[in-house]
């Protein structure tokens, strides 16, 4: 914890909708993260990140002008520029597909539902975890690719336990992150995730996103 | 069948005619027999003589049966009765009180021709002239009635018979100056009569005048030696035999020509009907004309259009009309509306003028055909009209679920989402200051308005998908199919982006279909396929359900087909009892409300 108070990340925000916008820096600075710029425009972040020192970027997914998902583009001319900057993005809708763009575009990206800013902690952390390099991936997205029908359901191979980790794997977990959140131990973690790789005909990859956007295919996959 | 009425007339007219025959034979064979042997003409002239009735009464049935116009036949009856041999004083010659009567009628069959002909074509008196010439036969007729009944004597003239019981003066010089001047007048006449037909004959186009001629001609030989048997009769020689059957013949060709013009415009409107055909077939304005001048066989035709917009009459190409010279050979007919709107102006030959019956059929078939037009491209206007307000009915209804669903996003979703934020803080703060209960009670709103917020989500979501705006079909498709709790098999070929109508009516219809198989198939799998055909985007959904769906079974297939139905599309349901269903919608990406007719037809 010493390094925060030495550092604290260094946080642009980008939202159109103003109180919004505020609510998350609020949020942010509430878990302290220093936010160094909140805009309304996708293309006003990208100057922001050009000219400013920023750990992490925040993004509302649709902004002007065409209010699709300038906050995906956003994020791929980042990424297009060789920025390795984390990416949150964020959005009213918990859609896969967006998800599976989100994680396409590598490591240190997030993709949460809008109102998890009434969780800051679920924020703060993810904002840490794109950060670090990690991925998030909200749970709700996870439990709709999960919720999907398939003619052929691989997940019927699965425990109800490796279930579990599954859906943490999609969500970005990483096998410690899963540990302490199943409250396992690592090694059995580590047992299950091989477990359900070795099931679902999926390879480990030594990149952290790789595996998470394997999993999301695979759950998203039809 | 034929009517009642109708067969009773064909009886009472065979029945005049059969009158006329009978004793129009009877004079002749009476008159031959009472004739000696030694003053008797040839066989062949008497034989000649007795046919020309007989052709004027078959020529009457043919009038009759052709012709709405009584004139004709009824002439050419009387002409009948009215052919009295000269041998016939032989007979009654003794008959004082009948002979002269006889007598004073016996030119009457020349006077009917003179009528008959000039009656032609259309079964009445047209026009001064003919009137005129009518009116000075029939004054001179009777003229020369009451001078044969008041003054004729028997003599060389007359015959050799009993006394006139009529007879008030002996005046043989005035008897006969007025009986020679009534067979002058006559001869004038015929040769008047004879002449305007030819005038107006040479004068026709080449179609007309292909039967046309008979007429004159027949009637010229005819006024020919009716004037060489007039001189011969005043110079009270003896006529020459060759001329006397020259004048038989061209007396008998008159009827003939006569039901063989009529017989011939009625060929025409005959062609009249195949102009109506032609025309109701909405053939265009250049192939109207061309068939109009081939009905009334005058290729002299044009036809000049009424345009609304200049205000004056156009040919096919847009040639505007010079001026029509009236006084020429051409006549113009105008065709109007029943409400009095120029339609065309047709200008033909002055001759077709005679056959009004024709002019009228053809004013009527153009007439017709131009209210077909005008009714048909009105039904294509309105049509285009509810087609293209359909249209905007449709999108306006994706604007509006694409305006609502942003509304919800900028307005209440934010709103609760900041709402959500501020509970948390308050709730952390409550925490902060010990008050549990409060904190509780702050988590239960949270934990509540995060459930609101998801029942929100998925409202917005379903009013319009905001995945459809961003990423179109291929996108929105699988997400689509995710949701059904029947496994889709998804194949959605169409790169690139459609046109915002043509996707978002194809979202939904398939969001339907899919309910569709949800709730009632009971199929076990499904299968969507989109792809790009030419300029369409053909979209299959397939399920292997029950089957047995109808567009009438309130599954909201109706309405599916309404709104593909309202962009240009069509859908094809598929659905045998027991062999699942299949729904193949075809939208067009550009949807073209213009399908102009090819040719100008003959409406604008």
């Amino acid at each position: 914890m010493a390094d925060e108070v030495v550092s604290p990340l260094r946080v642009a925000v980008a939202d159109d909708a103003l109180l919004l916008r505020e609510g998350i820096q609020k949020v942010l600075e509430g878990g302290g993260v220093e936010v160094v710029a909140a805009v309304g425009t996708g293309d006003e972040l990208l100057e922001v990140v050009r000219t400013n020192e920023v750990d992490v970027a925040v993004l509302d997914i649709r902004m002007p002008p065409s209010f699709r998902d300038e906050g995906i583009v956003a994020l791929e001319s980042l990424r297009a520029t060789g920025s390795k900057i984390g990416v949150l993005l964020l959005s009213m809708y918990a859609t896969p597909e967006y998800a599976l763009r989100v994680m396409g575009a590598g490591s240190g990206t997030g993709y949460l539902l809008k109102e998890r800013v009434s969780e800051p902690q679920t924020l703060v952390r993810a904002v840490e975890t794109v950060a670090d390099g990690g991925n998030v991936v909200d749970p709700e997205v996870v439990e709709q690719l999960v919720r999907r029908t398939r003619a052929d359901d691989p997940l019927a191979r699965l425990t109800d336990r490796e279930r579990s980790v599954l859906e943490l794997m999609a969500q970005g977990y990483s096998n410690g992150g899963i540990a302490q959140t199943l409250f396992l131990g690592l090694k059995t973690v580590e047992t299950h995730v091989r477990s359900i790789l070795q099931k679902l005909d999926l390879e480990e990859s030594p990149e952290h996103h790789r595996r998470v956007l394997a999993v999301l295919t695979l759950l998203g996959a039809r | 069948m034929m009517a009642p009425g109708r067969k009773q007339r064909i009886v009472l007219r065979s029945a005049i005619i059969a009158g006329a025959v009978a004793l129009s034979l009877a004079m002749e064979i009476a008159g031959y027999a009472a004739t000696p042997v030694a003053e008797r003409d040839e066989g062949s002239y008497i034989a000649l003589h007795a046919m020309v009735p007989l052709v004027f009464a078959a020529c009457a049935g043919v009038a009759w049966a052709t012709g709405p116009a009584q004139l004709p036949a009824r002439l050419m009856i009387a002409f009948v009765v009215l052919w009295i041999p000269q041998t016939i004083y032989r007979v009654i010659g003794d008959l004082g009180w009948f002979w002269p009567l006889v007598r004073g009628v016996d030119l009457g069959w020349a006077v009917v021709t003179g009528i008959l002909v000039l009656v032609y074509p259309r079964g009445r008196l047209d026009g001064r002239f003919d009137r005129w010439i009518a009116g000075i036969a029939l004054t001179a007729t009777l003229i020369n009635f009451l001078n044969v009944v008041l003054f004729a004597a028997p003599g060389p003239d007359t015959c050799a018979c009993a006394p006139n019981v009529y007879q008030v003066a002996d005046a043989p010089w005035l008897f006969e100056t007025v009986d020679n001047a009534y067979r002058i007048i006559g001869v004038g006449l015929a040769l008047a009569i004879a002449a305007r037909l030819l005038v107006q004959w040479m004068r026709a186009s080449v179609p007309a005048r292909t039967v046309a001629f008979l007429m004159p001609v027949a009637l010229f030989a005819w006024a020919t030696t009716l004037a060489a048997q007039a001189v011969t009769y005043a110079t009270a020689t003896t006529a020459d035999a060759v001329l006397r059957t020259i004048s038989l013949i061209a007396i008998a060709s008159v009827p003939v020509s006569f039901v063989a013009g009529i017989s011939h415009a009625r060929n025409m409107r005959a062609r009249v009907a195949d102009l109506m055909r032609i025309t109701r077939e909405g053939a265009d304005r250049g192939l109207w004309a061309e068939s109009l001048a081939r009905t009334l066989r005058d290729a002299s035709v044009r036809v000049y259009w009424w345009d609304e917009e200049r205000a004056g009459y156009f040919d096919a190409s847009g040639v505007a009309i010079e001026e029509i010279d009236t006084h020429g050979s051409h006549s113009v007919l105008p065709v109007a509306s029943p409400l009095g709107v120029p339609i065309a102006l047709i200008r033909h030959d002055r001759v077709l003028t005679d056959n009004m019956r024709l002019l009228d059929g053809v004013s009527s078939a153009l007439r017709l055909s131009v209210d077909n037009g005008r009714l048909r491209s009105e039904v294509e206007r309105t049509l285009e009209h509810v087609r293209q307000s359909r249209q905007r009915i449709v999108e306006a209804g994706v604007e509006a679920r694409r305006r609502i669903e942003r509304d919800l996003h900028d307005g209440a979703q934010q709103r609760l989402v900041s709402l959500g934020m501020g509970l948390r803080l308050a709730a952390n703060r409550a925490a902060e200051l010990g008050d549990e209960r409060l904190a509780a009670a702050l988590e239960t709103a949270i934990d509540e308005l995060a459930e609101g917020l998801r029942e929100l989500r998925e409202l917005a979501h379903g009013i319009h998908p905001s995945l459809l705006s961003a990423g179109g079909l291929a996108l929105a498709v699988p997400e689509l199919a995710g949701r059904c709790p029947v496994p889709i098999e998804i194949d959605v070929q169409a790169e690139g982006r459609l046109p915002e109508i043509v996707e978002s009516t194809a979202y939904f219809a398939v969001a339907e279909l899919l309910a569709n198989v949800a709730k009632h198939s009971r199929a076990t799998r499904g299968w969507v396929r989109a792809h790009i055909v030419d300029d369409e985007l053909v979209l299959v959904v397939r399920d292997n359900g029950m089957g047995g769906a109808s567009l009438d079974h309130g599954t909201g297939m109706l309405g599916i087909a309404d709104r593909i139905d309202a962009v240009g599309g069509s859908l094809d349901l598929h659905s045998p009892a027991g062999a699942g269903t299949t729904v193949t919608l075809r939208i067009p990406l550009a949807h073209d409300p213009e399908h102009a007719p090819s040719s100008p037809s003959l409406v604008e």
